[in-house]
């Protein structure tokens, strides 16, 4: 009987402040998305760090006037690097195809030239130990100096770039999650302590009769969760809902045709957190409002 | 049941209880009399642990007031039912929900409460009424409301503040009846009025009270 009457209580002050109710979840579903917008924003940044950092090549380009058994010499070379874990042999008329097809506008280019003028490459996939810099740049340095290559490329600069925003991102998340985090408690425990002043009077009478704080507290602190969670809830159907949009929008554009997989993701996860973070926000901001009723004498 | 030894209480340097000592015993009835301003309300609020003495000892069913922490307040209240003159119900809440509130705050199970409450509201024959909500009643009604709920987890102690103030001389009859019932029924009773014609009805020992100190005991036990 009096969980049931827990319960009502907590639902009969939602009713009764329905106006500072629904500011609070307007509010608290406000900053939520914010919170989920910056989320969204670095867990996709990572995702992609990690696909791009998996998809690091070096390109060997070869003397053109090198002959087989140069390159032959090469590829030995490389097979006992123990960075490169695949290497593949492109030729200039591969290379050619390959730049037609990738950049069919500007193949236009290569037609009134004589002959092939791309050269020909081995292309060498690393190890995902030998991805930092250092090992990366000591590796291609080795690789230049042997005979028959002419230029060694890869593109570690812009990826090392992204894992540094990503970094920045982390710090973000913190400084930025708690900012918001502190303005959702405020927000609730603003309501709750409104919702409080309204019942000033049924507190002391419950008081009177031997309520016990926790007991006076208890639907406050229902109160706070329920609107936090509504607030996270909110939060999660804008987001997704803008989300949804957003990648309909690029899908359609066909930028990304062929590399679907650095399409911008939505974590089932994110969807929990907002929701739970929206609950234990609540939880947290009504406790904090209600503390005052578990001690005062009276 | 609820000794006092040398009680003293002071608002701003103003003395509203001055070295005040004596006992009640189990299953007495004590008027407590006097002007408004004498110390009648402090003295009760004291019993119900919402003020602290300055000095001196409360001792409520063996329990030290002073020493009680604040956790263990609720559960000195449970033992008690307290009726205020201004009544303190709840008035969105219906007759039935207001009295059954001390039997769900102790964890009553519903069908026990649910005849509890019924029999008290036969007993203050307002059960006609129960569906309705007190703040719809008149005042003779809300103190009846009142009076059961105080009764409904048949306390050991009742304690009861000016219980006719807000009531006309009719209705003061009715309810001073209903404590001399619940009296009947073995309840101690401590109630603080300064109506001559409710000290008389209720025929119980008479402490009056004035500037803080007992200027008379009549009809103690002991």
């Amino acid at each position: 009987m009096r969980l049931l009457y827990l319960l009502r209580e907590a639902m009969t002050n939602l009713h009764a402040n329905r106006g500072n109710v629904m500011i609070g979840i307007v509010t608290t579903a406000f900053t939520l998305v914010c919170f989920g917008v910056f989320l969204l924003l670095y867990l996709n940044i990572k995702n992609l760090t990690g696909t791009l950092q998996g998809d690091i090549e070096v390109i060997v380009y070869l003397d053109p006037e090198a002959s087989e058994q140069v390159v032959s010499l090469v590829q030995k070379r490389l097979r006992t690097e123990p960075a490169a874990v695949a290497l593949t042999f492109v030729s200039k008329e591969q290379a050619l195809r390959e730049f037609s097809e990738q950049f069919p506008e500007e193949s236009l280019l290569l037609e009134g030239m004589e002959g092939n003028p791309l050269p020909a490459s081995l292309v060498v996939n690393l190890s995902p130990r030998f991805l930092d810099t250092e090992s990366l740049g000591a590796f291609a340095e080795r690789v230049k100096q042997l005979p028959g290559v002419t230029h060694v490329a890869y593109s570690q600069d812009w990826v090392d770039t992204l894992a540094l925003v990503v970094s920045y991102f982390e710090l973000g998340a913190v400084v930025i999650g708690t900012i918001l985090a502190v303005a959702t408690v405020t927000i609730i425990a603003n309501t709750i302590r409104l919702s409080l002043h309204t019942r000033k009077e049924e507190i002391e009478i419950l008081r009177l009769i031997g309520a016990t704080g926790a007991f006076i507290a208890i639907p406050y602190v229902i109160e706070g969760m329920i609107l936090g969670a509504v607030g996270g809830g909110l939060s999660l159907a804008l987001l997704k809902g803008v989300f949804e949009f957003f990648r309909l929008e690029l899908n359609a554009s066909g930028w990304f045709v062929g590399m679907e997989h650095i399409l911008p993701v939505f974590p089932r996860e994110v969807s929990f957190l907002l929701v739970m973070t929206g609950l234990l926000l609540g939880c947290g901001s009504s406790v904090l409002s209600v503390f005052g009723l578990m001690k005062v004498r009276n | 049941m609820i000794q006092l030894f040398h009680v003293s209480k002071f608002y701003d340097r103003c003395t509203a209880l001055d070295d005040i000592s004596f006992r009640i015993d189990k299953g007495e009835c004590v008027i407590l009399t006097g002007p408004s301003g004498a110390g009648k309300t402090t003295l009760l609020k004291m019993v119900f642990g919402a003020e602290l003495p300055d000095a001196g000892q409360i001792l409520v069913q063996n329990r030290n007031i002073a020493r009680l922490r604040g956790g263990a307040i609720p559960y000195l209240r449970r033992t008690m039912g307290i009726v205020l003159q201004n009544f303190q119900l709840l008035p969105k809440k219906t007759v039935y929900e207001n009295v059954v509130l001390p039997l769900i705050i102790q964890g009553v199970k519903r069908r026990e409460a649910r005849k509890r409450v019924m029999d008290v509201l036969k007993a203050v024959s307002m059960d006609h009424k129960r569906t309705i909500r007190t703040g719809v009643l008149s005042a003779g009604e809300q103190q009846r409301i009142c009076i059961a709920r105080a009764i409904v987890n048949s306390p050991i102690l009742l304690l009861a503040d000016e219980p006719t103030g807000n009531l006309d001389a009719e209705l003061a009859v009715e309810i001073v009846e209903l404590f001399k019932r619940i009296y009947a029924q073995g309840t101690t009773i401590l109630l603080a009025t300064h109506n001559q014609r409710v000290v008389e009805q209720m025929n119980g020992r008479v402490v009056h009270l004035q500037a803080g100190q007992v200027v008379s005991d009549e009809g103690a036990t002991s």
